[in-house]
């Protein structure tokens, strides 16, 4: 007879499949225009959230800034097939290697200050790109917009959204993937160790400031992809909504709503956040409620479970479970079993 | 390029200076949250421009002098400050406040950001009043009398707040919880008390802030995004919870903002301020004036 973890491990794998097979199948089941927008939507929503977790998550470094990462990843990419007559892929990588580059040299300067510090410096960085975007009005087109040339000219809106829902679908899967090998790996125990106690991680010989660095870089360049992508699928940026404050403040909302320390935490903060926001923009068009309900919601995160929903649900369900054996019940059950 | 003139570069100094003042009440209140708290408050921008609206709102409904409402909004803010403190702020768990304060006001931020949207739609606002829109002339250079209230309103808050801090019992106890919270309340201050109080103040101080604002800029609910990143230069050039050290900072940033504004532009001057911001965390990341305070944050 399969044991309670078993069933656990079991039941995990079904829902996973299940949930993959679903996310596979959704623009097909999803021929409305609409409906796909919003699917690629919350895939490039759970995308960044995921890779802003890498830093926030491991590290407890919050950035509010990754709409840095996410503008410049895609004006270097929309600048690359505009200027440089680079194919989309090369402008998206080299982008995205250059934002990984700036964000290390970013972090140098951040990395030497902790917590408030840190939130002020992502901060600045947004507002400040987004002055450079305004400004460099030869270059970028300033406020009025920078038209990014489609992967596939050839495409109608909605067939484009197929396309990039499974191109953000694979950038989900590969931050997934790196998130879950960090997770495991040497590098993200140094980096929980950061999180739990810098200075004694330090003291233990964790070589704190370059792994910072890395991971502070790793995240940008995710970001950065995903904002490339975005450019090329949207064709069109606009710095007020590129390097817009709000966008970062979101990434953090949805990583901590589902939980910043999980490997689908984010994905599933996105799965939430992303539709809630959409209906809200629905439901009271250009007035400003959206923003409230935003503000609203990462306020109430904040103070009343700011370690996300999968641990609170799992405190829940572990209350509710009558039976939560201790280890030493549950040895002697098994040597009933065996005795028997 | 060529070199700009001597009356211009005066010019550029002069509003540099009266701009710097304002920059030194603004970001005050910042320094006083930061020591009291160790948090830093995001929304500080937000309710000032909260102040902002109210001034408009009671100017031209009333038709209140833009002046004499900071003589209600202060007070009303004082108050509110205090209820942030107790109600919100001090329910975030001790050991990550820091970066949990700053979502937290950040969506304070938001809230008020949405509301004035909702209330006020997003349109530019203004108050005018005949009196603020002329200009003096000295030496060759024009001081534009809005500015010049401003500034003495700023001077004239920022000794006050300077009093109270040194002369007071109170200020002696709200020094003491800022330098050292357990030896504070080992020799019976209330620092619960005078953390609510010192939020307050710094609330009172955006009320202040809030009302020279609606007298000589235009204003709307999303403008707090750009002083964000003003005063927070400010105050880690300054070192943070150094008030003495915002103050200097904010008046040399302003007069370089000034320099710089009329020689090279807007764009330029605003940028400005991240440079410092990023040369500061570089090169000394305690801040010009910073102690002890400000090493681990």
């Amino acid at each position: 007879m399969p044991n309670d973890s078993d069933r656990a491990v079991l039941l995990r794998r079904l829902l996973f499949v299940a949930g993959a097979a679903v996310l596979l199948a959704f623009p097909w089941l999803m021929p409305n225009s609409y409906f796909r927008y919003a699917g690629v939507l919350v895939l490039m929503y759970a995308a960044l959230s995921t890779s802003w977790s890498l830093v926030g998550g491991f590290t407890g470094y919050v950035s509010l800034g990754h709409a840095a990462f996410f503008g410049i990843g895609a004006y270097a990419t929309a600048l690359g097939v505009i200027e440089l007559r680079l194919p989309h892929v090369v402008a998206l990588l080299g982008a995205a290697l250059l934002t990984a580059v700036f964000a290390a040299l970013v972090g140098i300067a951040a990395v030497r200050v902790r917590g408030a510090s840190f939130v002020i410096v992502s901060i600045a960085l947004v507002a400040m790109m987004n002055l450079i975007a305004q400004s460099a009005r030869g270059l970028t087109g300033g406020s009025s917009g920078l038209r990014v040339p489609a992967l596939l000219e050839s495409l109608d809106r909605t067939s484009n959204h197929l396309v990039f829902f499974y191109l953000f679908l694979a950038l989900l899967g590969v931050v997934l993937l790196t998130w879950w090998v960090i997770d495991r790996s040497r590098f993200g125990a140094g980096l929980k160790a950061i999180r739990e106690d810098e200075d004694k991680a330090e003291a233990l010989g964790v070589p704190t400031a370059a792994y910072k660095v890395f991971v502070f870089g790793l995240s940008a360049f995710f970001t950065a992809l995903a904002g490339g992508l975005y450019g090329i699928w949207f064709g069109n940026l606009d710095p007020i909504f590129v390097f817009s404050i709000i966008v970062g403040a979101n990434l953090v909302l949805m990583a901590l709503l589902g939980g910043a320390r999980h490997l689908l935490g984010p994905t599933l903060g996105a799965f939430i956040v992303v539709p809630a926001g959409e209906y809200f923009l629905i439901a009271f068009g250009e007035t400003q409620a959206h923003i409230v309900a935003s503000g609203l919601l990462l306020a109430i995160v904040v103070l009343f479970m700011p370690d996300g929903i999968i641990p609170a649900v799992r405190g829940l369900v572990r209350r509710f479970r009558p039976a939560a054996t201790s280890i030493r019940e549950q040895s002697q059950e098994e040597l009933r079993e065996v005795r028997r | 390029m060529t070199l700009p003139s001597a009356s211009l570069l005066a010019q550029g100094l002069a509003l540099g200076v009266l701009t710097g003042g304002l920059y030194a009440l603004l970001s005050s209140g910042l320094t006083l949250y930061f020591g009291v708290m160790r948090i830093v408050m995001v929304a500080h921008p937000a309710f000032l421009f909260l102040a902002a609206y109210g001034t408009y709102f009671l100017h031209v409904t009333t038709g209140m002098d833009p002046l004499l409402t900071m003589f209600i909004t202060a007070p009303v803010f004082f108050l509110l400050g205090i209820g942030i403190q107790r109600l919100l702020v001090a329910r975030l768990a001790p050991e990550s406040l820091a970066t949990m304060s700053v979502l937290l006001t950040f969506a304070l931020a938001l809230l008020i950001e949405g509301g004035l949207g909702v209330v006020a739609t997003g349109s530019y606002r203004s108050v005018t009043v005949d009196y603020a829109s002329s200009s003096l002339r000295m030496f060759g250079v024009s001081f534009p009398v809005d500015r010049l209230i401003g500034f003495g309103i700023a001077a004239v808050t920022l000794a006050a707040l300077f009093l109270l801090l040194r002369a007071t019992r109170f200020g002696r106890a709200l020094r003491a919880t800022i330098q050292h919270r357990t030896a504070a309340r080992l020799v019976g201050i209330d620092t619960e008390r005078v953390t609510g109080i010192g939020f307050g103040l710094g609330l009172a101080t955006a009320a202040i802030g809030g009302a020279v604002l609606a007298l000589i800029t235009t204003f709307f609910p999303a403008a707090h995004w750009g002083w964000i990143g003003k005063l927070m230069a400010i105050i880690v050039v300054g070192g943070l919870g150094s008030i003495q050290g915002a103050a200097i900072a904010a008046l040399l940033l302003g007069v370089v903002e000034g320099v710089v504004l009329v020689t090279a532009g807007a764009t330029p001057a605003a940028l400005l301020f991240y440079l410092f911001l990023f040369a500061t965390l570089l090169l000394r990341p305690q801040g010009l004036f910073g102690g002890r305070l400000a090493e681990r944050f």
